[in-house]
């Protein structure tokens, strides 16, 4: 294999692990905090691709696009937290799982009655090829590249440097204890499903040029995010980060190999990492409740 | 304040788990300046009642005032907030922040950054400042967990079984530590060291099987062996 | 005597008006009524009885089909010994996955099954693709030989048939629900520790209850194999990955009629709904949300209650006479 196809390898699994650490954060975070599994990530994500579509074939701008998606995505994100989950915080991870999956097909329904069935292109922003030791590679997907790196950095900083952030935390370990100290920790959960949908929105946005938005993309990649969560383990963001590189450089270095691996590769490393280690690799055995 | 002021009172507190009950007809008070203790064996519903005071549990039916208001029915944090506050006896600090960071927590959910009660009781958290809580020994998470309690001096404070296994020192230290405190903070503590309850408690509820079966005068009036006779 | 036929009577009762359903609906319809809510059945077990969520029941279901489909591709002509071939193929995946899966947590569960769904749709669309014919799928409707007394290489034939097994499927359900081994499974889903104070291993209940239920599933998708004709990935794609779940909450999770009542809805649903509003997802999805939001008792744990009452108030009202 010749170094010029691996480096472009490389940088192509880069900007999927990105795309794919975007939604798993918040899948995480809310898993950890809540102790609910949010499948209605996957409709922030596909709202954050259908405005990004929108806005820029009316605005001829992706970020504008990008912006708008996130937004909105957040907003959405709000609403569903404050009119279904407030309800079913105290059920069983079984019980939110089949909820949300329930306001998933619902969002996609909705998504449809917008925008139709057909899949949409989005005009690839930065089109641009950049040159890296002699490889040229878009543009674009370095610019995802440095977006997940930049949130990675703002999330850390969030959760080691505000109150709320140290709260989070703290809640991850033992959400019954915060409130006994007299911490609104609805709040909490309030602020972090926003943070969760914005990110999926982010994702949605930032995916949408290099797939094309249809009614059906959350539910393509949703097998994938998940992957990527459990691998790292549940409630952990440096897990999370850990196994989006590694999913993202497993899909893309594999399909240079034997392309149909590529996409079976990550589901069997995810059996072998589970039946090692059943919490994933950063899961910690506390998080029981 | 005069004494006969019932800063907090219970009654009639009934508690169900599914379809166990746990807790019959509970009448249950702490007044100012008081050190009240409860002792019973494991699964008398001691853990429960404060729990269900604190919020955490949704008593069937029963009352739960604190100087007057109803506590029933509000979520646990704005208990906590009105001064209501409740330590678990897991001694579960918050493993992955710094001892300052626990308490930081504390002074966000009380909006008191005045941590000089807090040290002067435990002066050893002072050095223990910066290290992760998870690092710390029994006995020290125990203060902490105190410690970030009683930030924004709280009226009531719900301490389940503080003395769990800490070693002998640090008990005399926890037993002067709530002396002390109550002067300004009244204290419910669920504890199976006998001599202890008796010895600093200004009352003693004695439970079995969900249920008050005696009250008994604290301060001395009681001896260990007369309290055993109820548990 | 008697007694043996009250235990027997609701299942009669149960499959006599499924039977009478064929006169009045397509074939069609009532042939992917009687399959899926067997498909469904191992699905409301596991959730409701044992208290496992799975996301990837299709991959049973295509393990079924695809056993049944390659014995009926390249091997044999006779449905019955490919529907055994199927049910085998089952048996065994189940037998092989089981004693790792069941050791999860009931969220990881979920999610390692949806996982074996994808992997199982990828090895038969690409990896195995030279004997699976991919996305073309394996066609083998005129290799199905007739066969004597009941001839299921006829749709109508078939119908007759697939009740047939779906009945004893229910009996065998209901069967389980009495023995000691029903007991175990719903202790585990409600307090695994206790269970095992009672000198009872989570493991080997939770593994009985995951093969069961996975072959089951398998019995369904070689009956789809049989009545279809061909089998394809299509079967296994994640996107239908959720089915029998909606199904199972939707009858009602662990009801014994549920994933019968929950099929007949779904399937009667998609049709008119599609036909008049052309938007399934939407509609469902909100149902489900509504389902959940409202109690999750689903249909048939909305309507027994109700209908107990009125059979003792009867049962009064004769005894009075």
């Amino acid at each position: 294999m010749d170094a010029q196809l691996l480096l472009s390898g490389i940088i192509f699994g880069l900007s999927i692990g990105s795309i794919f650490f975007l939604m798993a954060i918040g899948l995480s975070l809310c898993f950890g905090l809540m102790r609910v599994i949010s499948l209605d990530q996957l409709l922030y994500y596909s709202i954050g691709g259908y405005l990004t579509y929108t806005v820029s074939v009316g605005t001829g701008s992706v970020w504008l696009g990008v912006l708008a998606g996130l937004v909105v995505a957040g907003i959405t994100a709000f609403a569903v937290e404050r009119f279904v989950f407030r309800r079913i915080y105290d059920r069983d991870v079984a019980f939110s799982m089949i909820t949300t999956f329930g306001i998933l097909i619902g969002g996609v329904g909705v998504i449809k009655a917008i925008w139709g069935l057909v899949p949409r292109p989005v005009a690839m922003p930065a089109g641009d090829q950049v040159d890296i030791l002699g490889t040229f590679v878009p543009g674009y997907r370095l610019i995802v590249i440095v977006v997940a790196i930049l949130v990675y950095v703002a999330i850390w900083l969030f959760l080691n440097r505000t109150i709320v952030g140290k709260a989070i935390r703290a809640g991850i370990e033992d959400v019954d204890h915060v409130e006994g100290l007299g911490i609104n920790v609805y709040r909490l959960f309030t602020i972090t499903f926003i943070i969760a949908g914005t990110l999926s929105g982010l994702a949605g946005g930032l995916h949408a040029p290099l797939i094309m938005v249809d009614p059906s993309m959350g539910l393509e990649v949703i097998a994938l995010v998940f992957m990527v969560v459990i691998i790292g383990g549940l409630g952990s963001i440096k897990g999370t980060a850990v196994s989006a590189l590694l999913v993202g450089q497993v899909m893309s270095l594999g399909s240079l190999i034997y392309a149909p691996l590529a996409q079976m590769a990550p589901f069997a490393i995810m059996l072998l990492i589970l039946l090692i280690k059943p919490t994933g690799l950063y899961g910690s055995p506390l998080l029981k409740r | 304040m005069s004494p006969g002021v019932n800063l907090l009172e219970a009654q009639k507190l009934n508690v169900s788990y599914g379809e166990a009950r746990v807790l019959f007809d509970v009448d249950f008070r702490i007044d100012d300046r008081e050190i009240v203790a409860c002792v019973g064996r494991n699964g008398a519903g001691k853990t429960t009642l404060l729990r269900t005071i604190a919020g955490f549990v949704k008593p069937v039916s029963g009352t739960v005032t604190a100087d007057g208001t109803s506590l029933v029915g509000l979520p646990a944090y704005a208990i906590a907030r009105r001064g209501v506050k409740y330590v678990p006896q897991d001694k579960k600090v918050f493993a992955d922040l710094t001892v300052r960071e626990n308490l930081e927590l504390g002074s966000y959910a009380t909006k008191d950054y005045d941590w000089d009660q807090v040290t002067g009781y435990f002066p050893k958290l002072k050095v223990l400042m910066d290290r992760k809580a998870g690092h710390l020994s029994g006995g020290e998470r125990q203060m902490l967990m105190i410690g970030r309690a009683i930030l924004g001096k709280p009226r009531v404070l719900l301490v389940d079984e503080p003395t769990e296994g800490l070693a002998p020192g640090i008990v005399d230290q926890l037993k002067e530590v709530f002396r002390d405190l109550s002067g300004k903070t009244a204290l419910a503590i669920v504890e199976q060291n006998l001599p202890l309850v008796c010895a600093i408690s200004t009352r003693i509820y004695a439970m079995k099987e969900g249920r008050i079966v005696a009250e008994l005068p604290g301060a001395g009036a009681t001896t260990p062996v007369e309290c055993e006779q109820y548990v | 005597m008697f007694e043996a036929f009250k235990w027997w009577r609701g299942l009669l009762i149960a499959f006599g008006l499924l039977a009478l359903m064929r006169v009045v609906v397509p074939l069609p319809f009532a042939n992917e009524v009687v399959i899926f809510s067997i498909y469904t059945i191992g699905c409301s077990f596991l959730l409701g009885r044992v208290g496992f969520i799975s996301f990837g029941q299709p991959a049973y279901l295509a393990i079924g089909a695809y056993g049944t489909g390659f014995y009926l591709f390249y091997f044999g002509t006779n449905p019955f010994v490919g529907l055994l071939v199927g049910i085998a193929a089952g048996f065994v995946a189940a037998a092989i996955v089981g004693p790792l899966f069941v050791r999860l947590r009931s969220d990881y569960f979920a999610l390692v099954n949806l996982a074996l769904a994808v992997i199982v749709f990828y090895l038969m669309q690409k990896v195995l693709a030279d004997v699976t014919k991919g996305d073309n799928g394996l066609w083998f409707l005129t290799n199905i030989a007739s066969t004597p007394v009941l001839d299921i290489s006829r749709p109508d034939q078939f119908f007759i048939f697939a009740t047939l097994v779906a009945f004893f499927v229910w009996a065998f359900y209901k069967y389980l629900d009495d023995t000691l081994f029903g007991a175990c499974c719903l202790a585990t889903k409600i307090n695994e520790d206790k269970l095992q104070f009672l000198g009872y291993s989570n493991f080997k209940v939770r593994l009985l209850a995951f093969v069961i239920a996975n072959t089951t599933t398998a019995l369904a998708g070689g009956l789809y194999a049989v009545y279809l004709g061909f089998v394809s990935p299509d079967m296994t794609s994640p996107a239908r990955a959720a089915d029998p779940v909606i199904v199972t909450i939707l009858g009602g999770a662990g009801t014994l009629y549920g994933p019968l009542v929950g099929t007949i809805a779904y399937t009667g649903m998609k049709d008119v709904i599609s036909k008049l509003i052309g938007n399934w997802e939407l509609f469902i999805g909100f149902l489900l949300v509504f389902i959940m939001l409202a109690g999750e008792k689903g249909i048939v744990g909305t309507i027994e209650p109700w209908l107990k009452r009125i059979v003792s108030r009867r049962k009064a009202g004769s005894r009075q006479a």
